[in-house]
């Protein structure tokens, strides 16, 4: 939908590597990190990384796709718990009938969107389901 | 809450039948329903025009949106202030001309509700619809304007154990309302079976759980009660409104409507309400509306709703005799102005559609998205 570089440039760090903002006031953390913390308003925040494994909450597969990326329709959003934090992403690497509630995900970056008109390609962390240990695939940082 | 002794009243009401209309643009549906609520007040005498929209912003740009809307209907030198407050937008215009009207800076107001929602194909559309939530972070994502809802309702059905039929009731109920309703967009009965089955659009959501696309338009006139113009419809007794946090993944329960609960704090306490006007983009939200406001407990409204306690012949409080977002229609900015006319003609007993007859209280709510913003509404009948 956002058309500008700037919009998206800004907000690439956390979105590429998991990190949210720990309160020092309240303690409480959130993802994305914002400008002061929606629990207490303190601007007294620090940076945390996040763990890269959670567990899937809820999920919903849209077919009713918007802008550019219909094409990718269907597309997979969850609400991933990872210890106490929450966060919305996309979901990857996976097939709607695969999923279930309380499986574990782990983080990776992917392509969120392309937009026609500006070629504007974002790239931001989605949550696929833990592939086995030692397949080698999960030693994937997902910290570009 | 404001403590001036100024009545505020409706003595005027307008609405265009919410529909795809490609031949109208943002002012000519404006015009329509404006000219009817004047034409109901007796008289096109305001000083104030005050227009709820939303979407037009993004459908079909247009800055300073009431000023061109007041000269549109010859309301030549009027003060005009536009409203936006995503699909808040309606009672956030109401917020702001209730206190213009008790502060005594304005004495008749029209409020006009618009909003286009078919001047692009419906992807880009669901893009625009996609701002509504927070686009700093749930839609930085490609999450359309149904998956946070669907995310929401996934976790009542696994935390509350209600199954995906009992959902499709509240569809049902909506749809049965419609009928009767002569500016609804989805006036045709649906069978909850027929909700379970649709095409999914965001699953567990289906096409019969969402709200349709459509384009439309409500205004209402607004007097100071000691210099009434028109013959009073309803009286707004008030009108309270809360944030929220940006997004329900910030929430302890990410169920919990925390915006409509802060705004049901302020109106410090509720009396019996007769009529109820929710705000069901999408069921869930309507739901968890109604387990916030106190009409029913946690997880237990779904099979309220499928039992008919809050139908015209249930036990309840009648909840959306429009219709709803659901099957009247949800042009956003333009809903809660519908809302307002259909809840004044029925306390004023003029409405045609769904009702029991002798209504005296009225409420309407809203939030915007998940409950970034909330709103309430209490309308009284005029007595005498």
């Amino acid at each position: 939908m956002t058309k500008s570089l700037p919009v998206w440039w800004r907000r690439r760090i956390p979105r590429y590597r998991l990190i949210s903002a720990r309160c020092k006031d309240c303690g409480k953390i959130h993802y994305p990190p914002r400008t002061s913390c929606p629990y207490c308003g303190s601007s007294n925040l620090e940076e945390v990384q996040l763990p890269r494994r959670g567990i899937l909450e809820s999920y919903s597969v849209i077919y009713s796709v918007p802008g550019d990326n219909r094409l990718n329709a269907p597309i997979i959003v969850g609400l991933v718990n990872i210890n106490g934090v929450r966060v919305i992403a996309e979901l990857t690497d996976v097939l709607p009938g695969e999923l279930s509630t309380g499986i574990e995900v782990e983080a990776v970056v992917r392509k969120i969107s392309e937009t026609s008109d500006t070629g504007i390609i974002t790239y931001g962390v989605k949550f696929r389901p833990v592939l086995g240990a030692d397949s080698g695939a999960g030693q994937d940082t997902g910290e570009a | 809450m404001n403590d001036s002794m100024v009545k505020v009243y409706i003595t005027g009401t307008g609405a265009v039948k919410i529909a795809r209309h490609y031949p109208l643009g943002v002012r000519d549906l404006a015009f329509q329903a404006g000219k009817q609520a004047l034409a109901e007040s007796g008289s096109d005498n305001v000083d104030f025009v005050i227009v709820a929209s939303s979407l037009s912003y993004l459908q079909a740009p247009q800055l300073d949106l009431a000023s061109y809307i007041a000269s549109s209907l010859g309301l030549h030198g009027v003060r005009a202030l536009t409203i936006e407050a995503g699909e808040s937008s309606g009672l956030a215009a109401l917020e702001t001309a209730v206190s213009l009207i008790k502060s005594e800076e304005a004495s008749r107001i029209l409020l006009i509700g618009v909003d286009k929602m078919t001047e692009h194909p419906s992807g880009p559309t669901y893009a625009m619809l996609q701002t509504l939530y927070d686009t700093e972070s749930d839609a930085y994502y490609n999450i359309g304007h149904a998956s946070i809802a669907a995310l929401l309702m996934r976790l009542y059905m696994e935390k509350y154990e209600v199954d995906r039929l009992t959902l499709a009731y509240w569809p049902a109920m909506m749809h049965m309302h419609a009928k009767n309703n002569p500016h609804a967009m989805l006036p045709f009965a649906v069978a909850p079976e027929k909700v379970m089955t649709a095409m999914p659009i965001a699953e567990p959501i289906t096409l019969l759980d969402a709200y349709p696309l459509g384009d439309g338009a409500a205004a209402i006139v607004l007097e100071n009660g000691d210099e009434l113009e028109g013959r009073p419809l309803a009286e707004i007794e008030s009108v309270v409104s809360a944030t929220g946090m940006p997004s329900p993944a910030l929430r302890d329960d990410p169920l919990d409507l925390e915006s409509l609960r802060t705004a049901l704090g302020r109106l410090g306490g509720l009396e019996k309400i007769d009529v109820i006007e929710l705000h069901d983009s999408f069921s869930i939200y309507g739901l968890l509306e109604l387990e916030t406001l106190g009409l029913a407990e946690k997880g237990e409204s779904a099979k309220l709703v499928a039992e008919g306690y809050f139908s015209a012949e249930g036990e309840g409080p009648l909840v959306n005799p429009s219709g709803g977002l659901k099957a009247r229609g949800h042009p956003i900015g333009a809903t809660d102005v519908y809302k307002l006319v259909e809840v004044s003609r029925i306390l004023a007993g003029t409405w045609q559609g769904v009702k029991r007859g002798g209504e005296e209280t009225g409420m309407i709510v809203s939030i915007n998205a998940a409950g970034s913003s909330a709103r309430i509404a209490l309308l009284r009948k005029v007595s005498g």
